[in-house]
């Protein structure tokens, strides 16, 4: 018997990453500018997204990837809507990753896209490692966490290019003070835009949506056409 | 909890490496694991020897190293964090936590970019072929 070490170097995260450079080629190719939402369970993830659908789908071509561990109880709230919606079970992970989304991706007409939401599985931890190919990665929490949720889990604040904080009318409640909760984001990433937000606000949504309309202008623009 | 399906994409680069150089065993997998990951190198190596086995890998030793972030700042600087700083934080009870107050650039005190470790890489693998191979 021989005995040989053979060096291998090969990242199990980086072959999630190529695959998700592939579909930022793919979305790019087609100009389409495309969010990655994730969030805890029952932060509102499919709310907010349903209240941005709503204000943006006269202007923008839109369609929802819609994660969900089983059922698919989200992708139909986004259909009703009357968008192109692909359900993703992800059966027992607890992510999406690149390979899920370039299999989603060859069922949308990206041609006739401008704006590709995401929405991931309700996860706070998971989601970090496991890079799509989106162009903007946005997290969502709510008040009812309570205010010690950020610390919790620092790594995905600290890679969000936005934060929301979510449900703030109802923080005195939940004995909660959502601008702890905004320093603490801060605290960890420094640079981050945090945007409070309730359903029942509307200028607190608009905020939201013009921050999606703002990126989505910036990605037209910079395209050679 | 993803390791197992982590533990699957490890177990098929280790036996597919090891069979295309005549391996009749794996003796030991090194990997080495972003501190910074979010993945349990006990819940791994025990994801991994449970799907190893009746394969070659079944009784193979299962190394986890650690690497500690690096950073990169504007002010040029790239390394590691500032240790001392780690131990400043001490009373925070997460060791993430601890690693991320830590971010901050130890030359120029601005919040720096991370470089490293978050990865989780198949370092290598000792094997075992016959004589004539």
């Amino acid at each position: 018997m021989l005995m040989h070490v053979i060096h291998m170097e090969h990242d199990v995260f980086k072959a999630n990453d190529k695959i998700a450079e592939k579909n930022r080629k793919k979305l790019d190719k087609h100009q389409v500018f495309s969010v990655n939402v994730m969030g805890a369970i029952g932060s509102g993830k499919t709310t907010l997204i349903e209240e941005a659908v709503k204000y943006l789908k006269e202007k923008y071509r839109i369609a929802v990837i819609a994660g969900d561990v089983i059922a698919e109880m989200d992708a139909s709230r986004f259909r009703k809507l009357g968008i192109p919606t692909i359900p993703v079970n992800t059966g027992k992970e607890c992510h999406l990753d690149a390979k899920l989304i370039e299999k989603a991706l060859n069922e949308i007409d990206l041609e006739n896209t401008d704006l590709l939401i995401i929405e991931n599985v309700g996860n706070l931890i998971c989601p970090v490692d496991f890079k799509l190919g989106e162009h903007l990665r946005v997290v969502i929490v709510s008040v009812t966490e309570g205010d010690d949720i950020i610390l919790k889990h620092p790594m995905i604040f600290k890679t969000s290019e936005l934060a929301i904080i979510n449900k703030v009318d109802v923080a005195n409640a939940v004995d909660v003070n959502s601008e702890k909760m905004r320093e603490d984001i801060l605290t960890l990433n420094p640079n981050v835009p945090v945007i409070l937000t309730s359903k029942h606000d509307w200028e607190s949504l608009e905020t939201w949506i013009s921050f999606l309309e703002l990126g989505l202008k910036k990605a037209q623009k910079d395209k050679i056409y | 909890m993803h390791e197992l399906s982590i533990a699957c994409e490890i177990l098929e680069q280790v036996t597919n490496t090891a069979a295309a150089h005549g391996a009749v065993k794996v003796k030991h997998v090194t990997l080495q694991m972003g501190r910074l990951s979010h993945t349990n190198a006990e819940q791994l190596s025990f994801c991994f020897k449970a799907i190893a086995e009746e394969t070659i890998a079944e009784d193979a030793d299962f190394i986890v190293e650690m690497v500690p972030p690096s950073l990169e700042c504007e002010c040029g600087y790239t390394g590691a964090v500032d240790e001392s700083q780690i131990r400043e934080n001490s009373e925070l009870k997460s060791e993430l936590l601890a690693y991320i107050a830590a971010m901050d650039c130890p030359i120029c005190g601005k919040s720096a970019q991370i470089t490293g470790g978050r990865e989780l890489i198949i370092k290598s693998i000792e094997i075992e072929t016959k004589d004539d191979n």
